[in-house]
């Protein structure tokens, strides 16, 4: 945090809480960043595997379940497939969710912080 | 995760041995009550704050072997519900599995009546299907609690981490501000 001139503005314990809330919210927000790339990441492999059986010509697939590949017929495999995307669509967007929620929450408080502090806090990231 | 914080803690309360800071209403109170100067008085704030980041260190590293628990126990639960689903179509399961880096090799399982699972320490042990099920899923519960508890101890021990942030950042002000006030009256 940026230390002032001298602020006159005094600290009272529910700025103290304030600040504290927007320090966990940020810390979250940076967590669900993560989070939401991975989600990413598995939702394009999930379409890329999809996208690999169509144009597989044989019956059985290794499908890889843990640490092993397992002989599985295709349709069981396209079926698989099918419900493990909806499952990472759904992950997706709650994290996406979440995400918004806690940037309207962040932009209320940098309000009321900024309104009270003006300069003397820094709430943006460096 | 919530990302709403639960009810904050007050002023003087710890939480499984994390000591909270206490909240300074009035820095020239705090200074007369303490007896310190500004700058002994910042010195044990920083103290105060390496401490703080000590025990996030540790338990940030408590966090990330949790996290990484947890993945490889769903992926045994997999597994043990692969077989099961085996078990009634009267068909081998037949997989290939990795012998060494690089070198696969295929097996062929029979009905699985029971698995073997790894409790660590060089012990593993022979469990059926169900039973093997009911303890995975007890471990996953177990380590999503444990993570949760975490969770909650990182947010507390942050909160603490910015209210000393912030004391420190009042007291340096406050000084500031005094040493002008006295530079203001001397040239008067």
């Amino acid at each position: 945090m940026q230390q002032g001139e001298g602020t006159e503005a005094q600290v009272t314990w529910e700025d103290q809480q304030n600040i504290n809330k927007f320090g966990r919210l940020n810390n979250r927000f940076h967590e669900l960043e993560e989070e939401i790339k991975l989600a990413k990441e598995t939702n394009e492999s999930l379409e890329d595997a999809g996208n690999e059986l169509i144009l597989l010509d044989e019956d059985v697939v290794r499908f890889q379940v843990g640490e092993i590949f397992t002989h599985m017929p295709k349709d069981e495999v396209e079926s698989r497939l099918e419900s493990m995307k909806e499952e990472a669509d759904k992950k997706l967007e709650r994290l996406e969710e979440e995400k918004e929620t806690i940037l309207a929450q962040m932009t209320e408080l940098k309000k009321i912080l900024y309104g009270k502090f003006k300069d003397a806090i820094n709430l943006e990231e460096d | 995760m919530a990302a709403a914080s639960t009810t904050a803690t007050a002023a003087g309360e710890e939480r499984r041995g994390i000591p909270a800071a206490s909240f300074v209403e009035d820095v020239q109170t705090y200074l007369t009550q303490s007896g310190l100067d500004v700058n002994a008085s910042l010195s044990l704030l920083q103290e105060r704050l390496q401490q703080y980041k000590i025990v996030e260190m540790k338990l940030l590293a408590q966090q990330r072997d949790l996290q990484a628990k947890i993945p490889d126990i769903d992926k045994c639960l997999d597994i043990v519900a692969t077989l099961q689903s085996k078990k009634g179509s009267g068909e081998p399961l037949i997989t290939d599995y990795e012998v060494s880096e690089g070198i696969y090799s295929r097996a062929r399982i029979e009905e699985a009546d029971s698995v073997c699972l790894w409790l660590g320490a060089n012990v593993m042990l022979e469990y059926s299907c169900d039973e093997a099920n009911a303890l995975l899923k007890k471990n996953l519960e177990n380590a999503k609690a444990s993570l949760e508890v975490l969770a909650t101890d990182l947010q507390f021990l942050r909160d603490q981490e910015t209210i000393t942030q912030v004391t420190i950042a009042r007291v340096y002000n406050w000084d500031v501000h005094q040493r002008r006030m006295k530079e203001a009256m001397k040239d008067t």
